[in-house]
């Protein structure tokens, strides 16, 4: 099928969902993705966020408002196999008799024939995806003989091997140790640079400026909306979470001048969110900055 | 020597083994799907609620699979919508569709007595089955092989994640419905060998036997569908010497291998899963 590829995009349009109980959990949320970004849904439990996945997958239908992708609606671009999507927990049956090889071939049956027979080439994919997850090993393992964690690698590369150009993923990180984390940022990281869109909700609120060139803030509706830069900021993160959020001020705490820079911050799982002087962010890496350092140097010394 | 061949003099005999082991291997095969969607009350129900429409069909003139077949259908699509409208567990909503539907069925043949013998229905009769019986059953067995050989592996994913069957773009409501209308085709096709309350088994135990067995969906629909051909062969050859009811014969035989497996199967049996532990604990002490 010689696909004319419509231009990549997400556009998410004055969309309200209810749910059978009546409650409203998204009202007039809207915003719009190009091609080639990582997006950071960032919220409370219960913002919404899980449910603006369902409503983008058209797993439930908006009361109001629309989800357009790619310029086509959501059902349409299901069938084009636009979409990959990792739901927060997997709601299946562990003690199916399915091995960890067969689920990530599940993943390829969008491109398969009428009889989803295996090619090679998806064979090469599938591999490749266990082998991007690290869970090559495990391959012939029933699905339930895995920890939870692992289960969790798994559904990833199911994902991974749809080959959507647009993945949303609720919740990746939790459950899932540093090291797959970072593997799997890097590999996010390199579909984005390949056009990719790719729509992800965490708490963890550290790695967010880490890997997301955008963000989505929400609170059962859109409170912000753009670049990292502009949206993480001190004023937006205290309304999206009103006050809920752990503070360390060095300023208040035992850190004194002589300790200088050289301040250490360990953390176990979730990555720090530090904030300027001036309330703007920073970043644990110089290296690749040099620019905005240089920029804040200049504002500083200008002062 | 020439005793044990006896049964192959007769025709009806032949006949009954031949299609015994048809209908076993389908509903076997089909099995699988069943005990993993969770279904196995949904096909002793379905194999209950067709008796009304064996009898209309039979007031009505029809081939009596046709009317068992669309009462089976309406059953299933009954509880699928009391289940969605009510808050009502699934257990209960099958109690009280399939049997309003027996009593129906009973009711109906009992007002208008026929030459259609409730326990035909209830107990099966494979030995006289009638040659247009036989073509209807070969109709059905044909069509559900060839839409499963096509496509169960749709089926399979709709069974263990149909919120990714979805995202895929699969329609799973047309899943749903072929899964039950399969269910309620073989149901039918089943009625005749072992009768409607032995039907259940046949949908049932061969899938849960090679669940015991395997851990790979393939190896499983291969396991079941040979136990499920194995049996009803063997167990209408048997019922012959026996002289006893066809449909006992081959469920008494399932049961059997269900238990062998049970207990002596290489990875999920009980004699393995005690001496696992016992070495594990050794090796701890
Ligand atoms: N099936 C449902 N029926 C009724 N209300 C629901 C349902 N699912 C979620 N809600 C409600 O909708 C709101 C949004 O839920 P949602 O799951 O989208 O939150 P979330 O942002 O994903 O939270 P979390 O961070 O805990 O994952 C919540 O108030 C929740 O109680
Ligand atoms: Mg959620």
């Amino acid at each position: 099928m010689p696909d004319t590829d419509p231009p990549l995009s997400i556009e998410v349009d004055d969309v309200t969902v209810a749910y059978a109980n009546g409650h409203t959990a998204l009202r007039d949320a809207s915003f719009t993705l190009g091609a080639g970004t990582i997006c950071a849904l960032v919220g409370v439990n219960g913002s919404g966020k899980s449910t603006l996945f369902k409503s983008i997958m058209g797993f439930l239908r908006p009361v109001r408002g629309r989800v357009r992708i790619a310029g086509l609606p959501v059902e349409a671009s299901r069938k084009r196999q636009l979409v990959a999507y990792v739901p927060q927990s997997e709601d299946v049956d562990w003690t199916f008799p399915v091995s960890v090889w067969d689920v990530v071939m599940m993943g390829r049956y969008g491109h398969m024939n009428f009889m989803r027979i295996p090619r090679a080439e998806d064979k090469r994919i599938a591999h490749e995806c266990l082998e991007r997850v690290g869970m090559s090993e495990f391959q012939d393992r029933q699905i339930g003989e895995l920890s939870g964690g692992q289960k969790k690698r798994v559904f990833l590369a199911r994902a991974l091997a749809q080959r959507g150009r647009i993945m949303l993923l609720d919740e990746p990180f939790t459950g899932v140790d540093v090291q797959t984390e970072t593997a799997i940022i890097e590999l996010l990281r390199s579909l984005r640079s390949e056009g990719h869109i790719i729509l992800v909700s965490t708490h963890n609120l550290g790695s967010v400026p880490e890997f997301c060139d955008q963000v989505v803030l929400i609170n059962r509706t859109v409170l912000a909306f753009g670049p990292t830069e502009q949206v993480f900021t001190e004023d937006n993160l205290s309304r999206a979470f009103g006050g809920v959020l752990r503070h360390f001020r060095f300023d208040q705490s035992t850190i004194q001048e002589h300790d200088g820079r050289t301040v250490k911050l360990l953390t176990d799982d979730e990555r720090p969110l530090v904030f300027g002087k001036d309330g703007h962010l920073e970043y644990t890496e110089r290296h690749g900055r040099e620019e905005l350092v240089k920029e804040r140097a200049k504002e500083a010394g200008e002062q | 020597m020439t005793t044990l061949l006896t049964p192959f003099h007769y025709e009806y005999m032949v006949k009954a083994i031949l299609v015994s082991g048809l209908i076993g291997g389908v509903c076997a095969f089909l099995s699988c799907f069943i005990t993993l969607k969770g279904w196995s009350l949904m096909g002793d129900a379905l194999s209950h609620a067709v008796v009304p429409g064996v009898s209309l069909a039979w007031l009505l003139g029809l081939p009596f699979s046709l009317g068992a077949f669309v009462a089976g259908v309406l059953a299933a699509l009954g509880m699928g919508w009391v289940r969605n409208n009510s808050r009502l567990r699934e257990d209960a909503v099958i109690g009280v569709v399939f049997t309003s539907f027996f009593a129906a069925g009973l009711l109906m043949l009992s007002l208008h007595p026929s030459n259609l013998n409730l326990r035909t229905i209830i107990f099966g009769n494979i030995l006289g089955i009638s040659d247009p019986d036989i073509f209807q059953v070969l109709v059905i067995s044909a069509v559900s092989i060839l839409v499963l050989a096509l496509k169960w592996r749709d089926l399979l994913l709709y069974c263990f994640d149909e919120g990714h069957a979805r995202s895929l773009g699969l329609n799973t409501r047309f899943l749903h419905f072929l899964l039950l209308a399969l269910l309620s085709a073989t149901a039918v096709a089943a009625l005749q060998t072992v009768g409607a309350c032995l039907v259940v088994a046949m949908l049932v135990t061969p899938g849960a036997t090679a669940y015991l067995l395997t851990d790979r969906f393939g190896k499983m629909l291969i396991i079941a569908t040979l136990s499920g051909i194995l049996c009803s062969v063997t167990g209408a050859y048997v019922s012959y010497f026996l002289n006893g009811s066809t449909g006992g014969c081959i469920v008494v035989l399932q049961t059997l291998i269900f238990l062998a497996a049970l207990v002596f199967a290489p990875k999920h049996g009980l004699l393995v899963a005690r001496a696992q532990r016992r070495a594990a604990a050794s090796a701890t002490a």
